[in-house]
């Protein structure tokens, strides 16, 4: 049974891994993606000594590490939330408001952010305003200081629905003699939520962190490239849309090879530490 | 057993996955390009990608267009793309297989990239293009514009002419100053005066005070924007200036870390302090900052700004409130040359206009259909919309005369029923000058030569061979082309951010400013002006 998702991975997944010889070689169109001359690690080198390296490698770990920092517990304490609600009408509302935005497509989310956030005549930006919560003067789609925390809220609210449902699904498998036992005991519902939900979804919440923290450098390309903007770019330049910038619209395959493969190494040093880290505190591992 | 013939399965398909991805590296040259070459009423059929401006319509609608087909004895299947072509050709000219003809959809380094993927034009042309060869023959430079620095000519030119010498105009809301009692500014004090006046009064008189915006304009490295100004100190801008690139002297400059830019930057930071400058000035679009200037019916937001042409930037209900400026002086005592951008070769001359590629079977036909472009009468066909019924673009006045027709979509300004009815400039064409005097232009053209006409003194004096710049004759190797573009990507990352935030903060620029030149020089800037002087110094060479 196993044998076509080992053949699909073999050709889809390991296949294309080719490709990654790139970075070590001088691209050349005539003979192909494996054709050119070797180059060594000319462009690792060349990416380490640019004046972008510390910058973009610095910029993509802030947006990260906010991201998963607030976006990570974002939908756990939301499926904690909806797994209290007692009448099912009021539940699926709920759920279907909370998951429907993570269906708008990131073009349609940044437009609209440009709109609901220009400092002219944005709503949000007009109300924030109003109730003195920001400065008269933010700009808060130029503002450096404003982009990391416009990029993780946004993100929490596009995405938070759709991730607690995972979380919702686990805590629906809680045994109810389990509750009938704590109440029993005399916990109230935030000792039922801490003794009772939490370590049933803790195994969930780690083998989650542990595969989010895989992901860490691959900051979103599409969000990160749309919302760019010259007063921005200091915090708003990441790996991926340097890559982008050289790589593709300079047409300097290799060297956005090289640059992509480094992201791609920091990534697997991180994963592995995860769960280095989770399979020696908590048992609980990936591998 | 079982599991060894698991493992067996699994090697097989390992394998059988290995040759298949090993087949991508081969570019398989046979099966690319058309293969049934002709319709059967005897046509070559061809493939052809149009890069058009997001306005114009479907091309296959165009009657004039249909015309050089039938002349030319070909079909074309067209594939038309409007938007993001930058970032979509890298995968399609890496990937071999392009269609026979490309339009407006190559440049000089993808040339150096794709080596190999894009025929030389040169041989087809001394063969089968009478019109293209005219065009050599009466404008030389247009052959060396096209020609490649390995000798080859991968994609034919275009030739206007009759566009005036600079892009953009300054523009000012004279209602607002007569309604304020002030005078058109003529240096830079004047205008801050000015500007402070458009801030604290009612200019647009519709009783709320808040409503005007005194000055808006384009991000630095964009046309329409404040990088003219440094006309006022004596820089001599010219074709564009992208990415800050001018001559001054003959010596290769970048007006980026210019002393003249930072005290222009510092002029307007002072205004922007002031609160004289949109808000929204550097994050945005350029859709938006169109509409802006366009107002809100017969009431003008906007006091002072840049642009192609009144009737384009505000609207044909308020452009006759706004007046072309001429170049302003820093001071009135300043005695610094007023210079005005020289963008003639920019407006004029464009390369690159129709690339064919290398493995089409059928270069004949494909040149043949070139060629009918470069007609003189054809040619302003593809930039202002057919002579017939259908198009209505031109009327033929039968002695030899044309006219530009006005829109026939009244909702439309005659630029954007120009882009939307034909190729406009993004078209293969040569305007002949024998034709020029006997054409009638629409009123906006008209209007933008009436209006460019207070900057001719200014661009006049531009010296040829000193002060000019056109990027676009430029040719690099291989090797120049890359370090131009990875410098340059490294370049634009500090000097993006770097005027926005000297605009938009309070912070003092003549601190920052020696630490910034130096970060800009070493990333990169100091190897491209040397290799820019470099390919300057040959093209000069070829001038006399």
């Amino acid at each position: 049974m196993v044998l076509p998702a080992v053949i699909y991975i073999a050709i889809f997944c390991y296949g294309p891994m080719y490709g990654i010889q790139l970075a070590f070689r001088e691209f050349d169109f005539s003979k192909g993606l494996t054709g050119g001359e070797w180059a060594g690690l000319k462009y690792f080198e060349q990416y380490f000594n640019s004046p972008m390296f510390w910058p973009t490698l610095r910029n993509t770990f802030i947006i990260a590490f906010f991201s998963i920092l607030l976006g990570f517990p974002m939908p756990i304490l939301l499926a904690l939330v909806v797994n209290s609600i007692r009448s099912n009408r009021r539940k699926r509302i709920l759920q279907t408001t909370v998951y429907m935005p993570y269906f708008i497509s990131t073009v349609v989310l940044v437009a609209l952010l440009q709109i609901m956030l220009s400092p002219t005549t944005g709503l949000i930006d007009g109300f924030l305003k109003a109730l003195h919560l920001i400065p008269a003067d933010t700009n808060l789609i130029g503002d450096p200081g404003a982009f990391v925390p416009v990029y993780v809220i946004s993100a929490i609210w596009q995405a938070c629905g759709w991730n607690s449902i995972i979380f919702i699904a686990a805590l629906s498998s809680v045994d109810a003699q389990q509750y009938d036992a704590a109440r029993i005991d005399g916990a109230n519902r935030w000792q039922t939520v801490w003794h009772v939900e939490i370590p049933a979804i803790l195994p969930t919440i780690i083998i989650l962190l542990i595969m989010n923290m895989g992901s860490i450098l691959s900051v979103g390309f599409e969000k990160t490239f749309l919302m760019q903007n010259s007063l921005n770019k200091p915090v708003s330049e990441v790996i991926s849309t340097y890559v982008f910038n050289v790589g593709v619209k300079s047409n300097q395959f290799s060297f956005g090879s090289a640059v992509g493969l480094f992201n791609t190494l920091i990534n697997f040093t991180f994963l592995m530490l995860a769960n280095a880290l989770a399979k020696k505190t908590s048992k609980i591992s990936l591998m | 057993m079982r599991k060894k013939s698991i493992l067996a399965l699994v090697l097989a398909g390992c394998l059988a996955g290995l040759s298949l991805t090993g087949c991508s590296s081969k570019v398989n040259s046979s099966d690319v390009g058309n293969d049934s070459s002709n319709t059967p009423e005897g046509k070559t059929k061809l493939k052809a990608i149009i890069v058009k401006h997001s306005l114009t319509k479907d091309v296959t609608q165009m009657k004039w267009l249909a015309e050089i087909e039938e002349k030319a004895n070909v079909e074309i299947e067209w594939q038309q793309i409007s938007a993001d072509w930058d970032q979509k050709k890298s995968a399609l000219f890496a990937s071999g297989e392009i269609p026979d003809l490309l339009f407006n959809a190559t440049s000089n380094s993808d040339f150096v990239q794709f080596n190999g993927l894009f025929e030389d034009l040169g041989p087809l042309i001394e063969k089968d293009a009478p019109n293209i060869q005219k065009m050599f023959s009466e404008h030389p430079e247009l052959k060396t514009l096209a020609t490649q620095i390995d000798g080859k000519l991968y994609g034919t030119p275009r030739y206007k002419g009759i566009w005036p010498g600079s892009t953009a105009s300054m523009f000012i809301n004279k209602t607002w100053l007569d309604n304020l009692g002030l005078q058109v500014p003529t240096n830079w004090d004047e205008l801050e005066t000015v500007l402070l006046a458009f801030r604290d009064g009612d200019p647009n008189q519709n009783g709320d005070k808040t409503d005007e915006i005194p000055m808006d304009f384009n991000p630095i490295g964009w046309d329409f924007t404040p990088k003219l100004l440094l006309g006022s100190l004596g820089l001599p801008l010219s074709n564009g200036a992208s990415d800050g690139y001018f001559t001054e002297g003959a010596q290769v400059k970048n007006f980026y870390v210019d002393e003249r830019f930072k005290t222009l930057m510092q002029f307007l930071q002072k205004l922007y302090s002031q609160n004289l400058i949109s808000k929204e000035v550097v994050t945005q679009d350029y859709s938006k900052y169109q509409s802006v200037a366009r107002g809100n019916g017969a009431t003008a937001k906007v006091g002072f700004t840049w642009g192609w042409e009144t009737g384009d930037r505000f609207g044909n209900e308020l452009k006759d409130q706004y007046v072309t400026l001429p170049q302003l002086k820093q001071h009135a005592d300043s005695r610094d040359e007023l210079y005005w951008s020289n963008d003639y070769y920019y407006q004029n001359y464009g390369s690159n206009a129709v690339s064919v590629s290398a493995r089409s079977k059928n270069k004949e036909a494909a040149m043949r259909f070139i060629d009918g472009f470069y007609e003189p009468v054809v040619s302003l066909q593809v930039l202002f919309g057919g002579m017939n019924d259908t198009d209505k673009g031109i009327k033929d006045n039968g002695d030899g005369t044309y006219a530009i027709l006005p829109p026939a979509d009244a909702s439309l300004d005659p630029g954007s029923w120009k882009w939307t009815n034909s190729f406009a400039d993004n078209g293969p064409m040569y305007i002949a000058d024998a034709l020029k005097d006997k054409v009638t232009l629409g009123s906006d053209m008209q209007n933008v030569l009436k209006e460019k006409a207070v900057y001719d003194e200014l661009l006049n004096k531009a010296d040829e061979k000193s002060n000019v710049y056109p990027q676009n004759f430029m040719k690099y190797s291989t090797e120049d082309t890359n370090t131009l573009a990875m410098n340059q990507a490294n370049v634009n990352n500090i000097t993006d951010q770097k005027w926005a935030t000297w605009l938009t903060t309070k912070v003092d620029i003549e601190k920052e400013w020696a630490a910034y030149v130096a970060s800009v020089n070493s990333s990169g800037l100091e190897q491209n002006l040397q290799i820019r002087q470099k390919a300057y110094d040959e093209y000069l060479s070829t001038l006399k």
